[in-house]
């Protein structure tokens, strides 16, 4: 079942008078439990593609299709509605509220949802166990190291259920070993728990976590290649085939 | 709202210089604000209080030591028709220009007070106390706080000597600055040892018929005695005592004005400041799922808790000051007591909600309308 569908997506930045292309009549279909990784060069869209797919910016053009809601025709508030229900955004700085302890950041989407005190505290306390920090719930961010922010910001994403789960360059700010954990988090997030992830990466290292590799050049999808663990490549698709 | 307090709580908290000495100033100008509104609001109580006394004062005679009535006049008074009944009194200063520690003497005939003062309440000493002495005194539970007199006690100041024979409270407007001793004390006999008075007190059978008894009055003194008089309602007779104090409490008005803007330009410069350093913030907060309106009421509930705790901090102070050093502004005999009310603290605090609310709105309005893209850039 297709989670998420685009069609003839097109977005064009505004600077002042000049019109600046970033996506040019893109589709792509994500499947419902695909773990996709968007690479390309800088200045390729693979984030503002992301964004689009998270709710956080407009298509100028096209359809963009979630969860079999058209983000397009939703206002401001349903489409941030939507995002609390829906969307669970991995950051590569991760973002974290600095005045806040791990385990408040994680409650905070929660904090949108109709659900008690002691539902909340549940249910974070789940995630926090998963990512391996509950024993670090009270800590601030300043507190804990890239790697451990990161699994906080992961923790975040995942803690209100949400249909799908989008991360930018989720290990570009770490060293190999500790993007190695992340990775695997992610990779367990998909495999175990089901999760729909979208992923930018410029990094193949990273890219060879997810089962389908997307690539974007100057704003076009130029190929698409499902991967499976432990055998080789299979390209299934390229762009203008 | 409420689950999202700690949050808001936090981010005050976690800035806390910034925070505190927004705060600091808040509190500060809020006291001065409250202060000069007490001043205020003790004018307007004399101004708006019932007007249902004469007092009857020697015409073109401004400060109290220049009205030189004969106590006798009261007889005369007491005969006009619709006067229920008269107290002379001597009123007596320790300083006739303005002050903020003026004493003022009414001596009366002890006798009569109880009767005409029905209003007052002993915190210490009882009427047969007062009446049993020639030199005792009634104070003031203002004055007596302000110069710590104590019943038994004896104190010279104006050159009159008394003894403290009891401290009273009283709801009746600026009477707790006065003190009460026997006219007799000192009301200066003449040369035929009539004591003078320097005004009588009035009391109508229907204040509504207060302008014409005032007439008859002034025309019934004048005609028997050849004096003339200027007989007010007491509201009248306080105003023109306080006329030079107007123009310059209504000016202290604007000042108080100044206070709340310069308090408006404060928080707002604090949210401002705020908001600026949290841009992205409130992008991740958006992306998270928060809609413009959450980040928005997120950010004016800072502003308002911060302008609130400084307006609880400047309310507090204000009117503990004000209780713990009663003030009052004296002229002419007449006092404007600073009065810290209910409806002053309620002021305070209502007015720093809505200093809250203005500086907090625009900057908090940007906040939820910044786009979430550029704004994590």
């Amino acid at each position: 079942m297709a989670l998420v569908e685009i069609k003839n997506l097109s977005k064009v930045y505004r600077k002042g008078t000049q019109e600046v292309p970033v996506l040019r009549d893109l589709d792509l279909t994500v499947e419902a439990g695909e773990f996709v990784a968007l690479m390309g060069p800088s200045g390729s869209g693979k984030t503002t593609l992301l964004n689009l797919i998270a709710g956080i910016d407009r298509p100028t053009d096209g359809i963009i299709r979630v969860a079999g809601v058209d983000l397009s025709q939703l206002s401001r508030t349903k489409l941030a509605a939507w995002r609390a229900q829906h969307v669970g955004y991995i950051f590569q700085l991760y973002n974290l509220i600095p005045v806040l302890t791990a385990f408040e950041n994680v409650e905070l989407p929660l904090l949108l949802l109709p659900l008690s005190r002691s539902e909340r505290r549940k249910r974070v306390e789940v995630v926090l166990g998963a990512v391996g920090l509950l024993d670090r719930y009270d800590h601030y961010p300043r507190q804990l190291s890239g790697g451990q922010e990161q699994r906080v910001a992961i923790a975040r994403a995942i803690v209100a259920d949400p249909t799908i789960i989008v991360a930018d360059e989720p290990t570009g700010d770490l060293d190999a070993e500790t993007a190695d954990a992340t990775l695997a988090l992610l990779r367990r997030l998909n495999e175990e728990m089901g999760k729909t992830l979208v992923m930018v990466t410029h990094d193949p290292h990273a890219a060879a976590a997810a089962k389908r590799l997307v690539r974007l050049e100057k704003g076009a999808l130029v190929a698409s290649e499902l991967r499976a663990v432990g055998e080789e490549r299979e390209s299934v698709a390229r762009a203008g085939a | 709202m409420l689950k999202f307090l700690p949050y808001v709580r936090k981010n005050i908290l976690g800035h806390r210089v910034r925070s505190a000495m927004t705060v600091a100033g808040t509190a500060v100008l809020l006291f001065l604000f409250l202060f000069v509104t007490s001043v205020q609001n003790g004018l307007d109580r004399i101004l708006d209080a019932r007007d249902d006394k004469l007092i009857v004062f020697q015409a073109y005679r401004f400060c109290p030591s220049s009205s030189q009535l004969p106590v006798f006049y009261a007889d005369t008074i007491q005969a006009v028709p619709g006067v229920k009944a008269v107290l002379p009194v001597k009123v007596v200063v320790n300083n006739c220009r303005a002050s903020l520690d003026t004493v003022v003497f009414h001596g009366v005939d002890p006798k009569l007070l109880p009767a005409v003062r029905p209003n007052v309440r002993f915190l210490s000493g009882d009427w047969s106390a007062f009446q049993s002495r020639t030199d005792a005194a009634l104070v003031g539970r203002r004055i007596a706080e302000r110069r710590g007199l104590q019943p038994g006690q004896s104190f010279t100041i104006a050159g009159i000597t008394v003894q403290v024979a009891g401290v009273f409270a009283s709801d009746a407007i600026g009477e707790e600055n006065v003190i009460y001793t026997h006219l007799t004390l000192i009301g200066n006999p003449g040369s035929h040892h009539d004591f003078h008075a320097t005004l009588f007190e009035v009391q109508l059978d229907d204040p509504q018929h207060a302008t014409d008894v005032a007439a008859a009055i002034d025309a019934k003194i004048r005609e028997k005695y050849e004096v003339p008089t200027e007989t007010k309602p007491q509201k009248a007779h306080y105003a023109g005592a306080l006329a030079d104090l107007l123009d310059l409490i209504g000016m202290t008005r604007w000042l108080g004005f100044v206070c709340v803007g310069v308090v408006v330009v404060l928080v707002a410069n604090s949210v401002v400041m705020s908001a600026q350093d949290r841009v992205k913030e409130h992008a991740v907060l958006q992306t998270l799922g928060f809609s413009g309106p959450r980040v928005f009421s997120l950010m004016l509930a800072e502003s308002c808790l911060i302008s609130l705790a400084g307006g609880l901090l400047g309310t507090a102070a204000c009117v503990g000051f004000l209780e713990w050093r009663p003030m009052s502004l004296s002229t002419e005999g007449v006092s404007i007591d600073f009065v810290a009310s209910g409806t002053l603290v309620v002021a305070g605090l209502v007015l720093s909600l809505v200093v809250g609310f203005v500086a907090g709105a625009v900057p908090a309005w940007q906040a939820g309308r910044a786009e979430i893209v550029s704004s994590l850039r």
